[in-house]
């Protein structure tokens, strides 16, 4: 079965490069244009991997993990911060459990070396 | 006469030890002198430190006329001092006629006639002398003099400890007003956790008053954070062990008795009592205020790097998706109405649009740049903008309304940059309004015209409403814009000492940004032309 994905992300223009770096590869793709819509697709399907940008409108990256911890099925899924700012500028995710950080810009290879090494390490 | 002298000689020395005011003691010491040694007039002078000048220390106030002053100092050259000092033996002059001291001229014009100066020797040391003067030529004799030196070494002694009494004092007077009002805490405390000395400024500082440190035992401790506790425990028993002999810029939290947190930088050296460290001493400032700013810096910096990093990205992942096209052959990238163009151009903007704000603050904040007033009117200027305005708005189908009075008096400002101000609030509008209008209004009042720029767009919170103006500030952190537009505007009103402020009923209600321009005063000195620099107030 094809891997789920689950990409809550604000700007239309970075949704535009993770659907193209992501198209042809082997994972079902979910675009969430804010906070709540990706919470709410994420309590209609169980989705195996959730990329996450740090600073959106509404909602910070942190708080959304929080939620997204709370929900039983999300307790152990991976999760991939991204921002343009470095892991540094955000001392509180170095306490967040089973994340890892994507700084911008990536490349494909760099994007899906992530998503590898993040199923790696939790199967 | 012998038994009364003594009695006299014993009189004195204590008069002597009697009272550290050497005014009381030379007015009594003279009176009782008056009964065995003849004189119409008594001085003690002081020799300075380095031996060539002296200073008549006390002079009974009772003279008709002298030349001589208290306090004034004379030099040494040519004195009677001079030999007093040299010899460390008395000296006489039997008649100042003669001229022997430079000083006895002086004395014969004022009408003594002999006189005798007697050395007063402290350790060793001649530090001044005692000197009679009589009306009488020929007066003085051996037996004046063996009867002084009964009572000279008292009085030597006497005199400095007043000497070193009076500059203690002094001292300590000026030490006391540096720890009464010393912006800094200054203190002693003690191994036992108490402190011996804690200055006034501690009140101010953490909310405590001065009683409460002398009678809270280990208060020192308490107060501080826990977080920065231990350290601050240990370094200080660095000193008290010796093991290093300062500390600086020792920084922790202390809280404050309304309990929010005071930042400290502390500078300690350790207290001592014959050689043996028994606590600390030194002082605390207060650095609330300088770290709330490196904070305000920090975030200030993220927020910066956040806008510049964000474009260029994009532009760097557009660039490589460019690429994977062309080697990949995906066509639909590359024909005609790709959106790789789309976002490098879009992104572009945002990165020039920054940089042009950031320049353009951190212009304004230095003030380097000055104010070029001219008197301009602001009716013509917003009629202006909104005709400039009247596409993009249409284009969101947002009604442009303007309502000027004929009569706007004449501001004396700086037109480019009211222009900027003006032109960016309504930009603003457009950008956060998706129906309904927009309207531009000007009202006169008595020493001000205040500009109304108000939408019917998606509002602002209270919270908001506090935040606009700061630098960086967005309510949606991932939207366009660096955030700083609203805070040049703030710059260019305070320069121009008028106010800036937004009102809005809340969420969805729509805002009011409003400003208000002094209006020009008629100046009494002509020339309308001028370019003054005008520092930004708040
Ligand atoms: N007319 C308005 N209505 C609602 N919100 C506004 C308005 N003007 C400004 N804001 C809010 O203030 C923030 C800062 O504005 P500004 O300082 O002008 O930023 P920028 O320089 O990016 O345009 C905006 O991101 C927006 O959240």
């Amino acid at each position: 079965m094809m891997k789920e994905l689950l990409i809550i992300e604000d700007d239309l223009e970075m949704q535009g490069f993770y659907k193209d770096m992501l198209r042809g590869e082997p994972f079902t793709v979910t675009v969430a244009s804010n906070a709540e819509e990706g919470i709410k697709k994420a309590k209609e399907k169980q989705f195996n991997l959730v990329i996450l940008d740090i600073l959106m409108e509404g909602m910070t990256g942190d708080r959304i993990f929080a939620l997204l911890r709370k929900d039983a099925r999300y307790k152990a899924v991976p999760i991939i911060m991204a921002s343009a700012l470095d892991e540094k500028s955000y001392r509180c995710f170095q306490a967040l459990g089973n994340v890892s950080f994507l700084e911008k810009p990536f490349n494909k290879e760099r994007l899906l070396g992530e998503i590898a090494k993040r199923f790696e390490t939790t199967k | 006469m012998l038994i009364n002298k003594k009695e006299i000689i014993l009189k004195i020395n204590s008069i002597i030890f009697s009272s550290l005011d050497i005014r009381d003691v030379y007015e009594t010491m003279s009176r009782e002198l008056l009964k065995v040694i003849d004189f119409d007039r008594l001085t003690v002078t002081l020799i300075t430190e380095n031996n060539n000048l002296y200073e008549t220390f006390v002079l009974s106030k009772d003279y008709e006329h002298t030349a001589l002053q208290e306090g004034v100092l004379y030099p040494m050259e040519g004195s009677l001092m001079k030999r007093v000092v040299q010899f460390r033996e008395p000296v006489i002059v039997e008649d100042t006629s003669l001229g022997r001291f430079q000083t006895d001229k002086v004395l014969y014009a004022e009408g003594i006639r002999s006189r005798f100066g007697y050395p007063l020797s402290y350790k060793g040391r001649v530090t001044g002398s005692v000197n009679f003067g009589s009306k009488r030529k020929d007066y003085y004799t051996k037996k004046h003099i063996s009867f002084f030196s009964m009572i000279a070494p008292q009085l030597a002694m006497a005199i400095e400890n007043t000497r070193l009494f009076n500059k203690t004092r002094e001292a300590e007077k000026k030490y006391r007003s540096i720890i009464e009002n010393s912006p800094d805490i200054i203190f002693e405390y003690t191994k036992d956790g108490t402190f011996p000395l804690i200055s006034p400024s501690v009140e101010r500082i953490t909310g405590y008053s001065v009683e409460y440190f002398y009678n809270h035992k280990n208060c020192g401790t308490s107060l501080c954070h826990p977080d920065d506790r231990e350290r601050v425990q240990n370094e200080v028993l660095c000193v008290l062990d010796g093991h290093v002999d300062s500390l600086m810029d020792l920084e922790c939290r202390v809280i404050h008795k309304q309990g929010h947190i005071k930042w400290l930088s502390i500078e300690v050296l350790p207290l001592k009592e014959e050689g043996k460290i028994i606590g600390i001493e030194g002082f605390c400032r207060d650095i609330t205020e300088r770290k709330r700013l490196d904070e305000l810096k920090n975030n200030l910096i993220r927020d910066v790097t956040h806008e510049l990093k964000t474009p260029t990205a994009k532009i760097e992942m557009a660039i490589d998706m460019f690429e994977r096209a062309l080697s990949s052959g995906n066509k639909s990238l590359l024909e005609k109405g790709s959106q790789i163009p789309e976002i490098l151009r879009n992104n572009l903007y945002r990165l020039k649009n920054a940089t042009k704000n950031i320049l353009d603050i951190s212009r304004l904040e230095s003030g380097i740049e000055p104010l070029k007033l001219t008197d301009i009117s602001i009716h013509d200027i917003i009629k202006h903008i909104a005709g400039e305005k009247k596409e993009s708005a249409g284009k969101k189908k947002i009604a442009l309304i303007e309502q000027l009075p004929p009569d706007v008096p004449p501001i004396k400002a700086d037109s480019d940059k009211i222009k900027h101000l003006v032109n960016h609030l309504i930009d603003n509008a457009i950008k956060f309004t998706d129906e309904g209008k927009i309207t531009l209004a000007v009202k006169i009042l008595p020493q001000a015209v205040e500009i109304t720029v108000e939408d019917t767009g998606r509002g602002l919170d209270k919270d908001a409403q506090e935040c606009v103006f700061e630098k960086f500030y967005k309510e949606n952190p991932s939207a366009e814009g660096s955030g700083i537009g609203l805070a040049i505007c703030k710059h260019i009103v305070q320069m121009h000492k008028g106010k800036i402020w937004v009102e809005s009923e809340g969420r969805g209600k729509g805002s009011r940004f409003k400003f208000t321009l002094p209006i020009a005063e008629e100046r009494k000195e002509q020339g309308t032309n001028q370019v003054i620099r005008l520092k930004a107030e708040g």
